[in-house]
């Protein structure tokens, strides 16, 4: 073969071409929010750090995780992952297991030993907060990092509040609860267990004695059905059932169960039961499609032999012997505008009964709001807030259960982390102002699908059903290392850059640099041709109009 | 003949087929149309056995294949495709683009009337139609040279990073069966070396292709390709002598059929030189010293040697299986251009037969010269009932 004709091709430089002048567009780098970090309670970056994790940088992953969220471990086992709901990749092939790789992430964390990054040096400022579960425990630990003084009031002899007494074993190991907790403490943050604070003077003190109070005292206070007597002793509430059972205390219940509710901690309840060696029924006022509790909860129920009597209300009760019959109806369910705003419509001539032995009460639990009335505005549910999740005490923040009617675990992780920031700014340890936030999100068109080959994902598998009932062992199992290697790369890092040089060798006319980490575009080169744009696999570069003055 | 012993019945097209699987490419992006389809099935049959270890694309378009051979080709691999008439035109733009951008893809059309009217006749309008567009272009007769033809093509285009195109009629080639020996792989493997270009696409190498480049630099583009273009002659020659020495079957830009001493020499392309060789024989049994200058090798042009092989014939007439409306025959033209300002040129006479396909018979042809041998010529071509 002859030599062939060079001046074709480009070997180093198009400067002689200044073909920028032809521009009427021009790309832009841009890390726009993905759908589950729009998703996410507590605004984890979960492309970048799927992201890290895909290249191998497993304490990369964690640290970026845990900058949002201190319990990646816990989160990964029991969040109910709404991130997973909005995944573009849901229109592909089926939405990546972030949840699952969460977990992943934190039980490596665990077995590697690893700690939080030490934070800054406690300074003059203190924040005393009232409430160890999730969102207080948040907060704890965003304020410490930001070098205040935290001093945490926790009623019960340990930490952990609805993690510890109210989530069971097979759904989260209390090892884990240990190990996450103890991390944040190890930051220098000073706890101070059964210490109530019982009332509004005792709260005021404490406004009094730091710079600010965060309260996160939860929702403790059990809802009561009028037709229940809750002095009997065939009578128990999911609280304190939970918080017996969880501690390993003897269950004084007899052999057949009912549980009445359709929430997380019904199923909680009725699994527990099932684990002690109970029968039982569940029953409900919503249709299975409409139960509250996550799907799979319910799921696990049904395989573990929990009885589903649902569309159902228990009208009253008569005792016959030791055995209790309870009166039932079949009900229509009328879901209504907002959660919580039901109606029901009794269906003629449908009675029924139930024998049971014992009546587990599950309908959901209320903020105990009245110790605070004379200090702290409520609404009739929960504590008034504004935006900046104040209350109407200056200086009293309050968040988690008590402040909120979004109940789930990983959105007071969220509540006590935005608590965080605000408290951080109200005593000017944080800029104040808007944080200018880029809110463009990028949507399964910006992403070039090309460059992600079809996968099914990988999800993790549960325990048999014959080796859950005998134990508490958890029963998700943790996703394989290669599984969860290949689970990361499924993902399309949407709206995060990753460094593949696709735009770079793509760009016809040289018209892009390498930096240290990214890439910057010349604007004397780039004719706006759009093709770095086209063939981002991420939709992290944006073209936009450029008029060149 | 040297080394071969299989010898086969095959379609022009089908003949196509084995050279191409024979010269091993490694991208072909193919698009079906009549009557080129049979290339296309025969390929794609070879490479479902097995026997074809090359990436089959099957783009929605000519435009897009003949894009796709030219993305490829600049990666550095050997690349063939195969289109006729209103595919050719299709992919128009991106002949032009090819041969700007030196990539040595291969081409073979199968000559048809374009549309309209609507037909599937022999004509050589459409690929004669894409002269300007820096392909060098060469005309088959028959099963054997088009296989001959294709692996050669390989060898030419690759050497000069030149687009080559190839045309056979069709039906009268693309569709008639003949006796085809069949080179063996080894044979061609040594005749065909791997083509290793040192400029392509490769992430590992740092070079793109594609660049906007100001006037001077398109200038000296063209002028390259002036030069490339004026070797193509003695390549088509030398590796039409190597293939001789390899199967017997020699080839040249320029056949000469029988001219020794002719007074008269008919100049045409394509399937007619078949029909062009018994009129021939028919007069020179009569004896009419008439011979036959088959034009192979169309562009370039090997003017020079146009201009040796008729110096001093008193006589061409030129046969075009093709019109081009306002001008007339295009060989007619460009063999008129060709002889400019010669002394000793023959006379050239033009003439429109065949064109849409209809049969032109030896009859035929010896009527032409026997009214037209010592007639003076129009300039413009005649058409011929």
């Amino acid at each position: 073969m002859d030599r062939q004709p060079s001046p074709l091709w480009t070997h180093a430089t198009t400067k002689l071409r200044n073909t920028g002048t032809w521009r009427s567009a021009m790309p832009e780098y841009r890390t726009s929010l993905s759908p589950c970090l729009g998703a996410c309670p507590v605004n984890g970056r979960i492309a970048e750090w799927i992201g890290l994790l895909k290249s191998g940088d497993v304490k990369g992953a964690w640290l970026t995780l845990v900058d949002n969220n201190p319990f990646p471990a816990i989160a990964g086992r029991i969040c109910h992952h709404p991130c997973e709901a909005v995944c573009n990749r849901q229109q592909m092939d089926g939405a990546v297991s972030i949840c699952s790789l969460e977990r992943h992430v934190g039980d490596i964390a665990m077995s590697e030993g690893w700690s939080l990054p030490e934070p800054e040096a406690v300074g003059k400022k203190s924040v005393a907060i009232v409430g160890g579960g999730p969102a207080g425990l948040s907060a704890a630990y965003q304020l410490r990092r930001l070098g205040i003084k935290v001093t945490l009031f926790e009623q019960h002899q340990q930490l952990g509040g609805l993690l510890r007494h109210g989530i069971p074993s097979y759904r989260l190991d209390k090892n884990i609860v240990d190990c996450e907790i103890g991390r944040i403490i190890d930051m220098g943050v000073e706890v101070e267990l059964c210490a109530e604070v019982g009332d509004h003077h005792a709260l005021q003190k404490l406004h009094d004695e730091f710079d600010a109070v965060y309260l996160a005292t939860g929702a403790s206070r059990p809802k009561a059905l009028p037709v229940l007597d809750y002095s009997k002793s065939w009578v128990i509430d999911s609280a304190e059932f939970l918080t017996v059972t969880n501690a390993g205390e003897p269950c004084r219940l007899g052999q057949n169960l009912v549980v009445i509710g359709g929430g997380s901690a019904a199923m909680d309840v009725a699994r527990t039961a099932r684990r002690l060696g109970r029968s039982v029924k569940l029953i409900s006022l919503e249709p299975e499609h409409l139960l509250p509790a996550q799907k799979a909860e319910v799921d696990e129920a049904i395989e573990e032999g929990v009885e589903f009597v649902t569309g159902a209300e228990m009208q009253s009760i008569s005792k016959d012997g030791d055995s209790l019959i309870l009166e039932c109806m079949r009900i229509k369910f009328n879901p209504g505008e907002e959660r919580g705003r039901f109606t029901i419509d009794p269906v003629p001539g449908s009675e029924f009964q139930l024998r049971a032995d014992a009546i587990i009460s599950s309908i959901g639990q209320d903020a105990d709001i009245s110790r605070w009335q004379s200090l702290l505005d409520n609404d009739g549910t929960v504590v008034n807030t504004d935006n900046l999740w104040q209350t109407s005490t200056k200086g009293i923040f309050a968040g988690g259960d008590v402040a909120s009617m979004d109940r789930f675990v990983t959105q007071a992780v969220g509540m006590g982390k935005q608590a965080a920031a605000e408290i951080g700014r109200y005593l000017g340890q944080l800029p104040s102002g808007e944080t200018g936030a880029n809110t463009s999100q990028t949507g399964f068109s910006d992403i070039n699908t090309h460059y992600f080959p079809p996968a099914a994902p990988n999800q993790q598998a549960n325990l048999e059903v014959e080796d859950r009932l005998q134990n508490f062992n958890e029963v998700q199992l943790p996703l394989a290392e290669d599984k969860a290697l290949a689970e990361a790369s499924r993902c399309f890092s949407c709206g995060s850059c990753i460094y593949c040089d696709n735009c770079y060798l793509y760009c016809p006319d040289m018209a892009i640099t390498k930096l240290q980490r990214g890439y910057e575009v010349i604007s004397d080169y780039c004719k706006g041709c759009g093709l770095c744009v086209a063939e981002c696999p991420t939709g992290s570069v944006v073209m936009l109009e450029d008029r060149q003055g | 003949m040297k080394g071969e012993n299989n010898i086969r019945l095959l379609s022009g097209n089908h003949a196509v087929s084995w050279g191409v699987k024979l010269a091993r490419p490694q991208v072909a992006p193919l698009y079906p149309i009549t009557p080129q389809t049979p290339i296309l099935e025969k390929l794609t049959e070879f490479h479902s056995r097995g026997e074809l270890d090359a990436e089959l694309l099957t783009p929605e378009s000519e435009h897009s294949a003949m894009s796709a051979c030219v993305a490829a080709s600049l990666t550095g691999a050997r690349v063939f495709t195969a289109t006729s008439s209103q595919g050719l035109l299709l992919m128009h733009e991106l002949l032009h683009y090819a041969s700007g951008a030196r990539a040595p893809i291969v081409m073979f059309n199968v000559n048809r009337t374009p549309g309209s009217p609507w037909a599937f006749w022999p004509d050589q309008i459409d690929s004669l139609s894409q002269r300007d567009t820096g392909w060098i272009k060469m005309y088959s007769e028959s099963p054997q040279e088009s296989l001959d033809t294709v692996i050669q093509a390989f060898r030419i285009s690759e050497k000069l990073s030149l687009p080559l195109m190839i045309s056979h009629d069709a039906f009268y080639v693309s569709h008639a069966v003949e006796p085809v020996a069949l080179p063996q792989q080894e044979q061609v493997d040594s005749f065909l070396p791997a083509y290793k270009p040192e400029l392509r696409l490769d992430t590992s190498l740092g070079q793109s292709f594609g660049a906007p480049i100001d006037q001077a630099t398109w200038n000296r583009s063209r002028r390259e390709t002036a030069a490339a273009m004026a070797r193509v002659e003695n390549e088509v020659l030398e590796t039409g002598k190597a293939w001789g020495e390899l199967t017997g079957r020699s080839y040249a830009a320029l056949e000469h059929y029988r001219t020794e001493g002719a007074g008269v020499v008919i100049v045409t392309m394509g399937s007619m030189c078949g029909t062009v060789r018994d009129a021939v024989d028919a007069l020179r049994e009569q004896g009419s010293a008439v011979g036959l200058l088959k034009v192979r090798q169309f562009r370039p042009l090997p003017v020079q040697t146009l201009r040796n092989s008729l110096a001093g014939i008193p006589c061409a007439l030129v046969l075009d299986r093709n019109y081009s409306p306002g001008m007339g025959g295009i060989l007619h033209q460009e063999l008129k251009s060709a002889l400019f300002a010669m002394d000793d040129a023959p006379r050239v006479h033009g003439f429109l037969t065949g064109v849409g396909g209809v049969n032109v018979a030896s009859m035929k042809i010896q009527q032409l010269v026997t009214e037209y041998a010592d007639a003076e010529p129009s300039v413009d071509s005649v058409w011929v009932e």
